[in-house]
């Protein structure tokens, strides 16, 4: 995969509105900081190579190079990606119910992760007010505190980042499928340090269709409530078509039509529904409330939801085919919209050696998937 | 105390051209002294401030040099003498009294000191307060030297009383700062009773109201005013001629610019070749004193700083005077004989006689001036305009910096007049988009604040010494409250006037003479205004951060953020270090990714170096002034600090 350094992240990722805030650069330098789901530059950085630029899911995204490394196979577009197998899955008896928005997978994984040693802490995300704040936790207790939906565009991996400053070694990471890209990419070496160690021991990727920028969201509900009074938000599956929140006043619902124009560009050229690059990846069940669709990616992620469910942590059932189909579909949408996108605003594939990308696919992959 | 304010008259002196200046204000038995500090003039008066502990003087550092011109003319309306300086900038503070006083007139002997900046070596313009003295239809007069320049304040405060009007002394820099040998003169045992005569009939200068109407009538009688000026001019001491009954090229020269002219003749040795004419009335031109010397030559050289107002009205007397001497041939800075900007030196001058008499001019020799720059640029160290080791101000815009970045909406800030200026470079991160006068950064605010209906959407902010709060920052709030302009003002108050040399403020518990004395508050000042006004320690680089990044999410109104904290420099702080500082080498990742020196390319404060060899960081401990900053914008933790015993 091709590396280059702050200053051409800044142009080619911050200056064309493709930044996520998914926090990859932040913590690693002074020089990339996020406020509010917003990462700014602050100072320039002279480097020609950084982990900023290596790190991030909107620069130089080579799937080939990620699918060889972490699949052993180059990368075919499958919509969602490879697995092992497809679960349905909810909490288990050892976890307090009702504490969660879904199924409470996340949250008891992580859970018994953290209890057996699998990991010594996890970058989560937490919110203060309304606004979504990374939280690396070293407890179970803690774990929970960050269950949730945010709905919002995340720096989580900031939380990550300073895990690693710390020498956190077992860490584990929840995030939407822009988080786990980047972090695949750290831990595939991109700068090919010799003194490197994967300081990854479990990623779990959460499904997502589409992030709301948060500045943007907290200015529209303020115009709508008092913000402070909102204790949750959900959207509901289709055909909903709402935001609800709940507050100390009882629910509001925002039709999603209001809702769509504060996606971020961004997230209109991701490709990823499922976090492909993750151990497992969980989002919600269509149709069956309180629980989740499990995607078991790696060994490592079935050895761990294995005994999870021998242990009590998780309840885990057999995806029905309909529903599986349903998911694939929707799978297959996304990528073949966002490759669209990415094609039209020129950041696929650049041919020109001055020009840099935001993704790299194979040519045949990109016509099966756009076909 | 210094001898020059002791010292007996026919006492030689080595003095400073401030010195001379402050010396001569007391020969003329000034009585009240007032000004706002600024550079070059700042001595005059600090060392007036020294004298009133031993004469009979009231001094004071005013709030802008309006005010402190208005002090002054009381003076003068109560029948003392009286002084002002202020530097170049400053003539434009004082101009709107400036030009009603110059119609109301005066009483007690009265003059202005302005001092000028070509090629400004301390300032941000070549003002030309010279302008002002013909604008306002003042007599101006020039020192061209440093005798002159104590002498020609007596003899200026005598033209004040016998004409009742304000007379301008103009100085430059290269007189204000350079020094030389005085002969002093007595200074008079004087016990002047103060008395505002104001009950007579309205039209008498010496009991009547002191304005400045009926205009046409004032207007008259100024005039007047200025043909007696003109009659002591054509007898005045300070103009001399030397050179030769006839010279090929008659030089016409002022102020410093005389020095110049001598020098350049003398190293050209055309002492037979050229007469030097030169002028301490500068304004209104004696008309016969000029004829005289006209008369000698068809050549004439005008030799002055900054704008060529002596040129032109040499040119306007000359072609007056045409039918009875003949058409004169001029050379200046009209026909670029002499460079329009900037200083002029005796090389300059030099180069402009030479080619008018078809001569060689040598500089330096070749070779010296090969190697000299050779050595100037391989010799001397990189140095860069920066804020100094411990400044508040780099720690102030770290976290302004930090807080428009991560706001992300492009804010912006107004700067204006003071050290904290330097931040349109990047000792100061680059953070200020405007700079102009004293106050005008809250000024440019408020008006952008007002843009949001044509979709301004960007912060705004506005930064503003403390000095500078009381100058002309308090107005421009005023305005920004008032009109309901979305800004915030940040006031960096570092406890003095610091950039002129710590003159105290009405901030400060001390006057002029160091003397207690109520202080003003600055927060309580901004929120009886009607501000939120918040204060911050800007060596808390997080408190200031998020206070700021808060302040700015404020949707109306102005806010205030105060960062206080004392100037490095301050001769309150007796150099005194906080905290002994270290970079722990193991720990500093130097130009690796995760830092890519940060502390010395980035914050770049003179004590944190780079040691190329060892590729880490390194504290300079006889710079580092201990505020201990640089320990927090270390990510690694590499630098660190304890507290100093």
């Amino acid at each position: 995969m091709k590396v280059f350094g702050p200053k051409e992240l800044h142009e080619d990722v911050q200056k064309k509105d493709l930044c996520i805030g998914c926090g990859a650069c932040v913590e690693l330098c002074r020089y990339f900081r996020n406020y509010k789901g917003k990462t700014a530059m602050i100072f320039p950085c002279t480097l020609p190579q950084g982990r900023c630029y290596a790190h991030c899911p909107k620069a130089e995204v080579d799937f080939d190079f990620l699918a060889s490394k972490y699949w052993g196979e180059p990368y075919e577009g499958r919509p969602l990606g490879k697995y092992l197998e497809v679960r349905a899955a909810k909490a288990g008896d050892r976890m307090d119910q009702g504490t969660f928005q879904g199924g409470g997978t996340v949250s008891a994984l992580l859970t018994l992760a953290m209890e057996t040693g699998l990991i010594e802490a996890a970058a989560l995300t937490d919110r203060e007010g309304l606004v979504p704040i990374p939280r690396l936790v070293t407890g179970p207790e803690e774990v929970v505190k960050c269950a949730s939906s945010k709905y919002m565009a995340s720096p989580t991996l900031a939380g990550f980042n300073l895990g690693v400053r710390k020498g956190y070694g077992r860490i584990a990471v929840v995030g939407t499928p822009c988080q786990v890209t980047a972090v695949a990419q750290m831990r595939a070496n991109p700068l090919e340090k010799e003194d490197f160690n994967d300081p990854v021991a479990l990623v779990i990727g959460l499904f997502c269709n589409w992030g709301l920028d948060t500045r943007k969201l907290i200015a529209l509900l303020t115009e709508k409530m008092d913000i402070s009074t909102i204790q949750g938000m959900d959207i509901p599956p289709p055909p909903a078509e709402v935001l609800i929140l709940e507050t100390a006043n009882g629910e509001v619902k925002i039709p999603l039509e209001e809702i769509r124009p504060l996606v971020p560009n961004s997230c209109h050229i991701c490709p990823d529904m499922t976090s492909e690059w993750a151990d497992i990846s969980v989002g919600m069940f269509e149709g069956r409330p309180g629980w989740n669709t499990l995607i078991i990616r790696t060994s490592a992620g079935l050895k761990l939801v294995d005994q999870a469910c021998q242990s009590g942590f998780l309840i885990t059932e057999k995806m029905p085919e309909p529903n599986l189909d349903h998911l694939i579909e929707a799978a297959s949408n996304k990528k073949k919209k966002a490759l669209l996108k990415a094609q039209k605003d020129g950041v696929l594939n650049t041919k020109q050696e001055d020009q840099r990308s935001a993704i790299r696919m194979r040519a045949e992959v990109i016509e099966r998937i756009t076909a | 105390m210094s001898n020059f304010i002791e010292g007996k008259a026919g006492t030689r002196l080595l003095l400073m051209g401030n010195e001379a200046i402050a010396r001569g204000a007391l020969e003329a038995g000034v009585s009240v002294a007032a000004a706002y500090p600024g550079t070059p003039s700042s001595e005059i008066l600090e060392n007036l401030a020294r004298a009133s502990k031993h004469w009979n003087l009231y001094v004071e550092w005013s709030s802008n040099e309006k005010v402190a011109m208005e002090v002054a003319a009381a003076a003068s309306f109560a029948g003392l003498r009286s002084m002002t300086s202020m530097k170049q900038c400053g003539v434009n503070v004082t101009a709107d009294f400036l030009l009603h006083l110059s119609l109301s007139g005066t009483r007690g002997g009265m003059v202005m000191v302005p001092c000028d900046d070509p090629g400004a070596v301390a300032s941000i313009n070549e003002g030309e307060s010279r302008q002002f003295a013909r604008s306002v239809e003042i007599p101006c007069l020039e020192p061209g030297d440093f005798q002159e320049a104590k002498d020609m304040i007596k003899w200026a405060i005598e033209l004040s009383e016998e004409i009742q009007n304000l007379v301008m002394v103009r100085s430059v820099t290269r007189l204000s700062h350079a020094s030389g040998t005085v002969v002093l003169g007595e200074i008079p045992e004087m016990r002047p009773q103060a008395v505002f005569k104001c009950d007579g009939f309205v039209l008498d200068p010496k009991e009547g109201i002191m304005v400045p109407a009926p205009v046409g009538f004032k207007h008259d009688l100024q005039h007047k005013k200025l043909e007696k000026a003109v009659l002591r001019f054509e007898e005045c001491p300070f103009n001399t001629y030397r050179g030769p009954e006839k010279p090929e090229l008659l030089i016409v020269t002022s102020s410093i610019c005389h020095l110049y002219s001598r020098e350049a003749v003398h190293r050209l040795g055309a002492e037979d070749r050229v007469g030097l004419l030169r002028l301490g009335t500068t304004w209104p031109l004696p008309p016969k004193l000029v004829e005289k010397h006209l008369r000698r030559v068809d050549k004439i050289l005008v030799v002055e700083e900054v704008l060529p107002l002596m040129e032109q009205d040499l040119k306007v007397l000359a072609m007056e005077l045409a039918p009875q001497i003949g058409v004169k041939r001029f050379y200046g800075k009209r026909d670029g004989s002499l460079p329009m900007v900037g200083e002029l030196n005796p090389d300059l001058v030099g180069q402009a006689i030479a080619k008018i008499l078809g001569m060689e001019y040598k500089t330096a020799p070749q070779e010296y001036v090969d190697r000299a720059r050779q050595l100037a640029f391989f010799g001397a160290p990189a140095r860069e305009l920066t804020f100094c080791p411990g400044c508040p101000h780099r720690a102030s815009f770290w976290a302004i910096k930090n807080a428009l970045e991560l706001d992300n909406r492009h804010g912006f800030v107004c700067g204006d007049i003071g050290c904290y200026g330097l931040a349109v470079l990047p000792c100061g991160f680059q953070t200020l988009k405007t700079m102009h006068a004293m106050g005008s950064g809250t000024g440019l605010a408020s008006g952008f604040g007002k843009l949001g209906r044509f979709g301004l959407d960007q912060p705004v902010l506005s930064t503003c010494g403390d000095s500078t709060f009381f100058h002309t920052g308090m107005p421009a709030l005023v305005n920004a409250i008032h009109n309901q302009s979305n800004i915030t003002m940040v006031i960096l108050d570092n406890s003095g006037t610091a950039m002129t040399g710590f003159q105290p403020h009405p901030g400060l518990k001390v006057d002029a003479v160091g003397n207690e004395t109520p202080s003003i508050d600055i927060p309580a000042v901004c929120r009886a205004m009607g501000a939120r006004v918040e204060v911050c320690d800007p060596f808390d680089l997080e408190q200031t951060e998020s206070t700021l990044l808060k302040l700015l999410e404020v949707k109306e109104g102005v806010k205030v953020l105060v960062l206080r904290q004392i100037c490095a420099q301050s001769p309150e702080k007796k150099a005194k270090k906080e905290y002994e500082m270290r970079v722990n080498e193991a720990a500093c990742l130097g130009q690796n990714c995760g830092c890519n020196r940060l502390c010395t390319r980035i914050f770049r404060c003179p004590a944190l170096v780079w040691d190329q060899a060892k590729g880490t960081a390194r504290v300079d401990e006889a710079l580092c002034a201990g505020c201990g900053v640089c320990a927090s914008i270390c990510s690694l933790g590499a630098i660190e600090r304890k507290e100093a015993v």
